[in-house]
């Protein structure tokens, strides 16, 4: 077993034999099944919003709508300022990965590959902010915003959300599992560390960014308390929290918060569906050793 | 005016600050001497300016809202009002959020059960004032109703809306069982056997007699009330008493004559679908499940009923009340745009909406023409013998007991007796502590 | 096994540079982390200790403190809740962390070369990470609908008569750990794939040359190199295991609507329950901290295991 991951380093680079075998077949099965488990209440979530309220609310579940409803996704037009609050929410989302990746690499790497004093206790520190119930911070974080100043601005939506414990963490664990030759070769051409990180070490962990990034997108495009509890006119209101006024105390019409929270994913995903080949293949360029 | 009213906002602000100063020394343990601002009130000039926030949180209602706030405008040009929506189950949370910063919406609606708690903390400003100048009379509005709204004798507010409850009934379930539609004078025991009769005739349809959702509101504080007992009175549980014993045995006694769904049942699938799924004959519901039922294929075989006699005849009430913040920059504003929101006329705009009940007597009209074949009248005459929902200072500490103790006693595996010694006891620790 | 735990010979030089690079970096690693530090300690870090502050006090539901020693820790500690809302927060953690296997799983089957459709599947495997746990929950809801839900249906071909799912105490929180577990896959694989991208293709090129089947490529090449990955979403899924509550509240309601609720608790819904609903918030403090503590140790053990078993160049 040693033997196998021995000889690597010297053998030349080859192209893998490309093309169907026949155990591609039992891969499909599997991930069909697969598939089909993890897609199918999404799908059914599609079929809902295209119903009447009584078709969603009957007890004997309705697959197929009697009538295709597309005035539900018109509806969501009428209820919501959609455009106003899709704008808010990308605008929200952008600043803030661009801020979580930034700030995470660079505190990763630092966590990762640099040696200072107390740097367990800091990096402890910061995980300990996952540990606790996210409610907690929600009155002090509110209080702080209205100490600057920001309540109903749109810098006192995004700015507690800058700064992420868990893409730190995430930075770490990339930049833990890269070899240091590079580091070190770069060291001894006399780059500073920041030279190192920014042109040797941030472009080998592009995959590990991309995950950053796709996690932040979807944290900060589903963040529903703090929006809700920040913001007071619905213009100002991020996607997010705007589908949730639609969900009523005692009559909630689910087709319609089922179109909208459809129309709300669309973006991500349509985002995430143009990006995964960069995102997911992306190092497959980029060089390893 | 213009001058007088520009110094009072002056010293208005100066006191805020002042205000705030104190807040802060004392660790936002506020008393703004809220009573002499609201006693203070005067009707507003017409050319006041100002800028509202009124937090609220059902959006269906927001239409009707927005017609009332721009009538409200054609008087108060300069008052500009921002609706907030939150939905219901944020709301509390943004609002005691606010509250502890003192950045609540200068209006926000209020429930019973949590009045007390912001009135308690002296987060909002009475109606003295606005009572005192005419604005605002609260007899115009169901007394049992207003008294929620009232601690230590004053008064913070009084209902914008109204719901009383009632049972639904399917027409087209009887017919299919041949069993009787039961008439208004109806008792327990009439709807005890209607309900096993249907359960039985349609058992193979999967068919159900009668359930409610379970929740105190819509079923058992009326068979409580019905039975003569109480929730909670004079600082104490009213659970451990005969009367209230009875009025949890009837939804025990439902259960296990198979004329309702399990306990199991009713969680996963709740009543009120049952009911819209046309697998349930007699529904306990509020006047608000209006609004489920109008433009669906049920809508014709609706009629309501009012609820079965126990020893006496009672519903419970509720209204949402629109409550002005202590900490509003903007209280004339605030108590002017208040009081025309239960004004007569704004009240009658509101029912013509359509979404709820007004609770200003004799402006409720539209409700009962909604479904003119429905029997409606009955959510209205109900007010007469109607009770407030019960509710203390900490209403949801209580509440919580009551949820996870009574299941037991409703699915039978607990007597009765022996739940309600245990949710007393609970109860009355957690009222001590208020 | 022992491939897993000694690293590769080929790496065996970077050991000794990053031996021989045992220095401090000055200033320069403050520099990096400042930023970030600054923010999580204004934002983060300086509730945590208020909290900390507030779990000794009996705290006014608007404010103002009285301190009151370590009473809220005494009646907590004497609350039969507490410890059945620990074993639900366990029990969904445990069944949740299954997650990372079945990702690995699916993952290396998505690396497999030339496999047709492979974006297809990816897009198919994230999408319950992208869709709005609330329009989730509410199709969830019907699916383990006890009289009318799909999953009943589906067992009841085998002869299985599934119970209420969400009104059942024991089943709920399996119900809800299920929707945990299908919704964290996708994450997972998105990860992993990115850590099998620093797979040099070399390594399977020499395995297949020794005439390694494909089963023992994956567990002597694949697992091993992705093992730093698979720490991390170990750690993260048990700190998320632990943070369970929203799920909780969306899948099976509010306790008004669903009495179950009282048994199938999570820790982090007993503290939203009293700093939230009952108004206790120095009670909810003592909880917040409780939590705090009982994750922080379950990752110290987790960091200290993996030293044992994660593969680090």
């Amino acid at each position: 077993m040693t033997e196998l991951t021995t000889t690597p380093a010297r053998t030349p680079k080859r192209r893998r034999p490309a093309g169907p075998r026949r155990n591609n077949v039992w891969i499909h099965l599997v991930l069909s099944i697969g598939a089909v488990v993890m897609m199918f209440p999404f799908v059914w979530q599609i079929l809902m919003s295209l119903s009447t309220n009584a078709e969603v609310q009957s007890v004997t579940p309705h697959l197929w709508p009697a009538k295709i409803q597309w005035g539900n996704y018109a509806e969501v037009f009428r209820q919501l300022p959609f455009l106003d609050q899709l704008r808010t929410s990308v605008v929200i989302t952008v600043i803030r990965v661009l801020g979580q990746i930034a700030f995470c690499t660079l505190a990763g790497y630092a966590f990762a590959r640099m040696h200072f004093r107390g740097k367990n206790l800091v990096l402890g520190a910061v995980l300990s902010i996952l540990m606790v119930p996210s409610q907690v911070y929600l009155l002090p974080q509110y209080q702080i915003i209205k100490d600057l100043g920001l309540l109903g601005t749109m810098t006192g939506l995004l700015l507690p959300g800058l700064f992420s414990a868990f893409g730190t963490f995430l930075m770490r664990t990339a930049f833990l599992a890269l070899p240091s030759e590079l580091e070190e070769a770069a060291r001894l051409d006399g780059a500073n560390p920041f030279q190192v990180f920014w042109h040797v070490m941030l472009p080998l962990i592009r995959p590990s960014i991309s995950v950053l990034a796709i996690t932040s997108t979807l944290w900060s495009w589903n963040e529903l308390l703090w929006p809700l509890v920040v913001t007071t006119n619905s213009d100002d209101m991020p996607l997010s929290a705007g589908l949730a006024t639609l969900i009523n105390d005692r009559t909630v019409n689910y087709p319609i918060v089922l179109a909208a929270s459809l129309l709300a994913t669309a973006p991500v995903l349509i985002l995430f569906i143009v990006l995964q080949r960069r995102v997911i293949d992306g190092l497959a360029t980029s060089g390893m050793k | 005016m213009t001058t007088q009213l520009s110094r009072r906002n002056i010293l208005a602000g100066a006191l805020g600050l002042g205000v705030m100063i104190t807040t802060a020394a004392c660790g936002g343990d506020s008393d703004s001497g809220s009573d002499t601002a609201g006693a203070g009130y005067t009707e507003p000039s017409a050319d006041l300016k100002a800028k509202l926030t009124y937090g609220v949180w059902d959006q269906t209602q927001v239409d009707a809202i927005q017609k009332n706030i721009d009538a409200f405008n054609q008087k108060y040009p300069g008052i500009e009002v921002a609706i907030s929506v939150t939905p219901f189950a944020q709301y509390w949370t943004k609002l005691q959020t606010q509250a502890s910063s003192d950045t609540l919406p200068d209006l926000f609606w209020m429930n019973g059960p949590n009045f007390q708690l912001y009135a308690g903390g002296k987060k909002i400003d009475p109606i003295t004032g606005p009572v005192k100048a005419g604005a605002i009379d609260p007899a115009n509005y169901p007394e049992a109703l207003t008294s929620l709204y009232s601690l230590d004798g004053v008064q913070y507010g009084v209902p914008k809306d109204m719901d009383t409850i009632g049972v639904w009934i399917n027409t087209e379930i009887f017919k299919k069982a041949k069993v009787d539609v039961p008439t208004a004078d109806w008792t327990w025991d009439d709807f005890q056997t209607a309900a096993t009769a249907i359960s039985t005739a349609l058992k193979s349809d999967g068919i159900y007699g009668g359930a409610g959702g379970m929740d105190g509101q819509t079923t058992y504080y009326n068979t409580i009330f019905e039975a003569g007992g109480s929730v909670v009175a004079d600082g104490k549980s009213g659970y451990n008493t005969p009367q209230s014993q009875a009025g949890l045995q009837f939804w025990a006694d439902l259960i296990a004559s198979g004329g309702s769904p399990t306990i199991a049942q009713l969680t996963d699938t709740t009543a009120d679908q049952w009911f819209t799924s046309g697998k349930l004959g007699m529904y306990w519901g509020g006047s608000w499940f209006r609004a489920a039922l109008a433009g669906t294929d049920l809508e014709k075989s609706i009629q309501a009923l009012p609820l079965p006699k126990g020893a006496q005849q009672a519903t419970v009430i509720h209204g949402v009340a629109n409550l002005v913040a202590a900490n509003s920059q903007n209280k004339q504003a605030a108590h002017a745009l208040q009081a025309y929101l239960v004004s007569q006329e704004a009240q009658q705009a509101l029912g013509e909406a359509g979404s709820v009940i007004p609770a200003f007597t004799g402006t409720q009209a539209a409700f009962t023409k909604s479904m003119p074949d429905a029997g409606l009248q009955v959510f209205l005459d109900a007010v007469e013998y109607a009770k407030p929902l019960p509710v203390s200072a900490n209403t949801a500490a209580w509440n919580a007991f009551e949820t996870k103790l009574l299941p037991d006693a409703f699915s039978g595996s607990k007597p009765v007796a022996d739940v309600t010694a245990d949710l007393a006891s609970q109860m009355d620790a957690a009222l001590a502590k208020e | 096994m022992s491939s897993v735990t000694s690293p590769p010979r080929g790496a065996a030089p970077a050991t000794t540079v990053r031996k021989r690079g045992l220095r401090r970096d000055g200033f320069w690693p403050w520099l990096f982390v400042a930023p970030l530090v600054g923010g999580v300690a204004v934002f983060f870090l300086w509730p945590i200790v208020q909290t900390a502050w507030f779990s000794l006090t009996e705290f006014g539901v608007f404010g103002g403190t009285t301190f009151t020693g370590l009473d809220n820790y005494k009646t907590l500690f004497q609350n039969g809740d507490l410890y059945k809302s620990i074993g639900n927060t366990l029990i969904y953690t445990v069944i949740t962390l299954f997650n990372v296997p079945i990702a690995v799983v699916v993952a290396s089957l998505l690396n497999t070369p030339g496999l047709r459709g492979a974006a297809v599947y990816r897009v198919l495997y994230f999408l319950p990470y992208v869709a709005m746990p609330t329009a989730v929950a509410m199709v969830w809801r019907i699916i383990f609908n006890g009289d009318f839900g799909v999953l009943n249906y589906v067992l009841g071909w085998f002869g299985i008569d599934g119970p209420y799912w969400i009104s059942t105490p024991g089943a709920a929180i399996v119900a809800v750990s299920i929707v945990g577990l299908w919704s964290l896959i996708g994450f997972s694989v998105i990860v992993l794939g990115a850590g099998l991208k620093q797979i040099p293709p070399d390594l399977y090129e020499a395995a297949e040359l020794d005439g390694a089947s494909r089963l023992r490529q994956f567990r002597s090449i694949t697992v091993p190199l992705l093992t730093p990955s698979i720490a991390f979403l170990s750690i993260v899924s048990v700190i998320q295991g632990f943070q369970m509550f929203d799920l909780l509240y969306a899948v099976l309601g509010t306790t008004n609507m669903n009495p179950t609720v009282f048994d199938s608790m999570s820790i982090v819904y007993l503290f939203y329950q009293a700093g939230f609903v009952t108004n206790e918030k120095g009670m909810a403090a003592a909880i917040a901290m409780v939590v705090l503590v009982l994750v922080a140790l379950a990752t110290v053990v987790q960091f200290r295991l993996q030293k044992k078993w994660v593969h680090l160049d």
